[in-house]
């Protein structure tokens, strides 16, 4: 149990230092939005401009009205706290249909 | 890696989506046989890591940026299959409330960073299992592989699809994407995701008391 505490504080103390992501704002390799093309290429490939793309609710690990550092935080924070509780649903639904 | 919604033709979504969807099926029953109290914590933390360690972006020279993935390191303490269901999960909630990566290439994305990742890294560490930095080669090997499918995908698109000469989807020819994905994935981001993979597997197998799942089959 002591240990699994231990693996919990390395995950929070990277939890801590996640602005650090925040250091470089460089697009990663691939992923750029359509200015990019319009510029290197002259234009946009008709499929990326007419891509649809869903209304992400914390869009690029941001709140709207928050720093970027705030947004990034509780985005890190959801982030993790979905996925666990997801795992956790599924341990539970697990365990709730072997007994049955 | 995350590949973004218009990025690929309809065609290929499609036939990413046709054969990741077996793939996951497969993989959730699989997670179910081993998850439960003693593990739930162990795969929980690992896969809450692995959304963490990719918004550590690091920058690179050519005024581009990447992360590690953190798959590797879930598949050689577990399985690869549930190492493939984690990152997946990880990808949806990243496509779905983060915007990152896109809803129809979602598919592609899992293939290369949660499958091909999460298999190459458990191979890659079964074959060198003996030497020390085993975990470090897992984890570079992992994360390059899945850039090699990731800049495949990307890189048929001009290939096949086009209008009057312009691409339709994504544009860069293959050889451009390869050398700058797989390259970058080879220098710098496989670096990290073989640290990121060694620390993590030197820490957990130092402790004895967690038990985790043994690899043989």
């Amino acid at each position: 149990m002591k240990d699994k505490k231990r693996l919990l504080y390395i995950f929070l103390s990277m939890l801590l230092f996640v602005p650090i992501g925040l250091l470089t704002d460089a697009p990663a390799w691939g992923e750029w939005d359509s200015g990019y093309y319009q510029k290197i290429l002259g234009f946009v490939p008709k499929g990326i401009k007419s891509a649809k793309s869903i209304n992400a609710f914390m869009s690029d690990y941001s709140i709207k009205g928050l720093s970027d550092i705030a947004g990034y935080y509780i985005s890190a924070v959801v982030g993790a706290t979905l996925i666990f509780g997801i795992f956790f649903i599924i341990a539970k639904v697990n365990k709730n249909e072997k007994s049955h | 890696m995350h590949i973004p919604d218009g990025y690929l033709s309809p065609e290929i979504a499609i036939a990413t989506y046709l054969t990741a969807t077996p793939l996951w099926i497969y993989g959730f029953k699989k997670l179910k046989t081993i998850l439960n109290e003693e593990t739930l914590p162990l795969i929980g933390v690992l896969s809450a890591m692995s959304f963490i360690i990719m918004m550590f972006n690091i920058p690179i020279p050519g005024a581009t940026s990447g992360h590690a993935v953190g798959a590797v390191i879930i598949a050689i303490l577990f399985d690869p299959w549930i190492a493939f269901i984690s990152v997946s999960l990880v990808l949806l909630i990243q496509a779905v409330i983060f915007g990152d990566g896109g809803v129809s290439t979602y598919a592609a994305n899992a293939l290369s960073m949660a499958f091909v990742g999460s298999f190459a890294g458990y191979y890659a560490f079964n074959f060198f299992k003996k030497i020390k930095f085993a975990p470090f080669i897992a984890g570079w090997t992992g994360i390059v592989s899945s850039s090699v499918l990731t800049s495949f995908l990307l890189g048929i698109e001009p290939i096949f699809w086009n209008e009057n000469g312009h691409p339709l989807y994504f544009p860069f020819d293959l050889k451009t994407t390869f050398i700058a994905l797989v390259g970058s994935h080879m220098l710098f981001f496989g670096v990290v995701e073989g640290i990121f993979t060694m620390l993590v597997y030197s820490y957990i197998k130092q402790k004895k008391e967690i038990k985790v799942v043994s690899h043989e089959r």
